[in-house]
């Protein structure tokens, strides 16, 4: 009894994370209509912002939290500016958008192995050693600040989204490109912004996950593939879907290595994602 | 001259990659994203039946290509469903499991330690261990793989491929179930990739997962886009400019593990470079 | 019109998209060997039909009848062949980056895989690939990509790759989504005669169109679509001159 609530945790928390990603992933992909798959490399640059400026230059935790998210917002929004934009302004297929992201993804992950090397660093020193009890099972204080944050992310995104006129812009753009473009609004500018906000969440998600284990440059990949597969057991396009999955995904994956060894998570959510490809392609929630 | 034996031999090989994935990419337009996948099951055969069973390098690659070609056949069935994102995506997952696979079934690959000792292929007392033999070995296989995708594009199958890259719905209102089309170029694809895959265990003698990597598929996509898609020349091209620019940095005095990321640097920005400028390639008859 | 000679029948043919009827409980009867025009204003379901009747949008209730005995409630883009069915599309959708000779190669070869992979087209299909591109006008443009062809040629193409099928399989329906829109004059000749020798071989025709004076030149029968639903039906002069069916075009 103990194993499960203590999976079921473990599972909200893996949850939390894939949410961060999987918001971010969809936020773009609702205004862009491409699978950005340089978008979980934005988690490693946050990741080696924070830890740059916390371990290497030792500013103040709070503070570098916020620049690391910063800057992987930035990064996402001179990708979007220095490619995709270039790119959707010709009105480029999609494949092309798509192998443009690898390169993006490719570039960037390797740079960030010849800074960092590809050793793999801790952010937090007290990681893991403040346990509380809930549930009969053990969270660490980390985790603790990975599920708040996670939460109030997801909050302030949809203040944002349904509260705001760039919200009310970014529905009108996923809804019609063209048709939002003739009533006047600036759809560069807003998908700009859209790669700021969904870059950021990806740079919190790096950094949380560096409290919770550590980063490597090579992270990104592994949480692309959890933030999509989130997003499409969820409802591609739709950001309420997107996690929803990833909390479905979290418990199953945590679940699944009950009986079997946990190296094979990715492997499980990897079955989960054909499971709902060949039965329910277009995710809980239909768009 | 050991030098340049070792550049050809590698530039074959890759050669062999993006012929088999240009069949997918270039002619049918569908973005598979984890040839390294396949390219890995192929080394991985190779490497475990011939060290620990002792088979025939010539049979363990025949088993590589079908264990190749089984498991595309299985993510295949649900891929091809598919396009366009979808593909991409699950495609790129696939190589992140089979990568998984290498990295943690360690009774059948020793993990990330990876299996040494990996001989070099022997036939009726003809022996290839030498460099220059290997290296005819090679081309001989490459030529094979030529003729074999050339066969397959030239064919009334290659020009349906053809035709699912461009329209898909529409060419299924002429009677094609397309499913079954881009499984089975699917299918061919992987058994050749499987084929380079078992040259390479042999050549280098050992095989660890790091060689499976999305990078290495994201490198094999730069090959084939660069030199063009859906054209055969311009994969045999792409490999070898591919494969010979960046053994300019080692010149330039990079320290090996530094080299190696410049590496991924390199063609990353020359995709991206690519997409903006010359999405067709060098040679392409098919503009993404 | 005798319930013997349909060739293709809908009963309560019903196509929803977000909560809309596109195709609302149609019930229509295609007679074999005639030219059928459907007519209506815009958004009155009329191309929503077509992509059901090809398998490209599925049923969502009702169900077709083909030749009296043959009862589809989904139909599969793939099958329409073997239904004898072929068809053209509105927006034309050709393979762009091919040439147009192979736009057109590409539907007479072996449908199978295994078929299709062994085989080269041979003298016998390029033979009907030409007889098809000529009776368009296109056998001089067959070594250019279909990409560079002008509107109106790109339209003809596709009907070239309906002929060519037709001819090789023997397609007893086949249905125009408005050949006739942004040709010229002698194109327009050309299409029209095409679709009068088809009718004149004992096919089907399905025809939808918005010149009425194509209409009438053409047409044995016309059935009018508004909203999605069956208004009317009948001889073109007796259909065009009906004040519902004047009244459902003035009022769009």
């Amino acid at each position: 009894m103990e194993i499960l609530s203590q999976l079921i945790l473990n599972g909200v928390m893996a949850g939390a994370l894939y949410a961060l990603m999987a918001l971010g992933f969809n936020l773009i992909y609702g205004v862009t209509r491409f699978f950005n798959l340089a978008h979980g490399v934005l988690a490693a640059i946050g990741g080696y912002a924070f830890f740059t400026l916390s371990k290497m230059l030792g500013l103040n935790i709070y503070l570098s939290v916020a620049t690391g998210v910063a800057i992987a917002g930035l990064a996402g929004y001179g990708f979007d500016r220095l490619v995709y934009s270039k790119l959707r302004k010709r009105k480029a297929s999609n494949l092309v958008l798509l192998v443009a992201s690898l390169g993006v993804f490719t570039t960037a992950q390797a740079a960030l192995s010849i800074i960092f090397t590809s050793q793999f660093q801790t952010l937090s020193e007290t990681a893991g050693q403040e346990a509380l009890s809930v549930l009969g099972g053990v969270v660490t204080r980390t985790q603790v600040i990975i599920i708040f944050s996670s939460l109030a992310s997801m909050l302030g995104l949809a203040a944002l989204l349904n509260g705001t006129s760039f919200g009310k812009a970014v529905r009108a753009i996923s809804d019609d490109e063209e048709v939002a473009r003739m009533v006047g609004i600036n759809t560069g500018r807003v998908t700009g912004y859209v790669f700021f906000i969904g870059s950021a969440l990806a740079g919190l998600a790096g950094i949380l996950v560096g409290f919770d284990t550590g980063i490597q440059p090579t992270m990104g990949m592994g949480l692309l593939l959890k933030g999509v597969i989130a997003s499409i057991i969820g409802g591609v396009g739709n950001i309420y879907g997107g996690v929803l999955g990833a909390f479905l995904l979290g418990l199953v994956e945590n679940l699944g290595i009950w009986m079997i060894p946990g190296e094979w998570k990715d492997a499980v959510s990897f079955l989960l994602l054909i499971v709902f490809l060949v039965f329910r392609p277009q995710g809980i929630i239909k768009r | 001259m050991d030098y340049i034996l070792h550049l050809a031999t590698l530039v074959i090989i890759y050669a062999i990659l993006g012929l088999s994935l240009n069949l997918v990419v270039g002619y049918t337009g569908l973005l598979a994203s984890g040839h390294a996948a396949f390219y890995g099951i192929g080394a991985y055969s190779t490497a475990i039946l011939t060290t620990s069973l002792g088979v025939n390098f010539f049979a363990s690659m025949a088993a590589g290509i079908a264990a190749s070609a089984g498991a595309a056949f299985l993510i295949g069935a649900v891929l091809s469903r598919f396009d366009g994102d979808y593909y991409a995506l699950v495609s790129l997952g696939f190589n992140v499991i089979i990568y998984s696979v290498f990295l943690n079934w360690h009774g059948l690959t020793r993990g990330p330690l990876g299996i040494p000792g990996v001989p070099r292929p022997a036939l009726f007392g003809m022996d290839f261990s030498s460099g220059v033999f290997f290296l005819a070995l090679a081309a001989c296989f490459l030529a094979l793989t030529f003729l074999a995708a050339r066969f397959v594009a030239r064919s009334s199958f290659g020009r349906v491929l053809k035709s699912i890259r461009e329209d898909e719905k529409a060419i299924q209102v002429f009677g094609y179930n397309t499913v079954y089309f881009k499984l089975a170029i699917f299918v061919i694809s992987a058994g050749m990739a499987a084929v380079a895959g078992s040259l390479v265990a042999s050549y280098i003698n050992f095989v660890d997962p790091s060689s499976f990597t999305v990078m290495e598929s994201v490198f094999i996509l730069a090959i084939i886009i660069f030199g063009g898609l859906s054209s055969l020349k311009g994969s045999v091209i792409g490999a070898l400019v591919l494969v010979l620019l960046p053994e300019a940095l080692r010149f330039a005095g990079f320290p090996q593990a530094i080299a190696a990321q410049m590496r991924h640097v390199v063609y990353g920005l020359f995709l991206v470079v690519l997409m903006l400028y010359r999405p067709q390639g060098l040679f392409g008859e098919f503009k993404l | 019109m005798t319930k013997t000679d349909a060739i293709l029948k809908t009963k309560g043919l019903t196509k929803r998209f977000d909560g809309v009827r596109a195709v609302d409980d149609l019930s229509i009867s295609i007679a074999k060997g005639k030219v059928t025009s459907v007519i209506g204003p815009n958004g009155s379901g009329k191309t929503t039909l077509t992509n059901v009747l090809s398998g490209l949008a599925e049923i969502d209730g009702g169900c077709v009848v083909l030749h009296g005995t043959v009862t589809l409630k989904k139909i599969r883009p793939f099958d329409m062949p073997s239904y004898g069915m072929a068809r053209t599309f509105q927006e034309v959708r050709l393979f762009e980056q091919m040439p147009v000779i192979d736009n057109v190669l590409v539907v007479l070869t072996e449908r199978s895989v295994f078929g299709a992979l062994f085989e080269r087209h041979g003298a016998f299909h390029e033979r009907q690939a030409e007889e098809a591109l000529k009776k368009v006008g296109l056998w001089e443009k067959r070594g250019g990509l279909a990409s560079g062809l002008s509107y109106g040629q790109r339209k003809l193409l596709e009907i070239a790759r309906v002929l060519a099928v037709s001819a090789g399989r023997q397609m007893d329906i086949i249905i125009f989504d408005e050949p006739f829109a942004g040709l010229f004059p002698k194109m327009v000749k050309t299409v029209s005669s095409i679709i009068r020798e088809l009718r004149d071989e004992g096919r089907t025709v399905i025809l939808i169109e918005h010149n009425m004076d194509l209409i009438r030149e053409l047409s044995d029968h016309v059935i009018v679509m508004d909203s999605g639903r069956f208004l009317a039906e009948g001889s073109p002069a007796e259909v065009l001159e009906r004040r519902d069916v004047i009244e459902a075009y003035l009022g769009e």
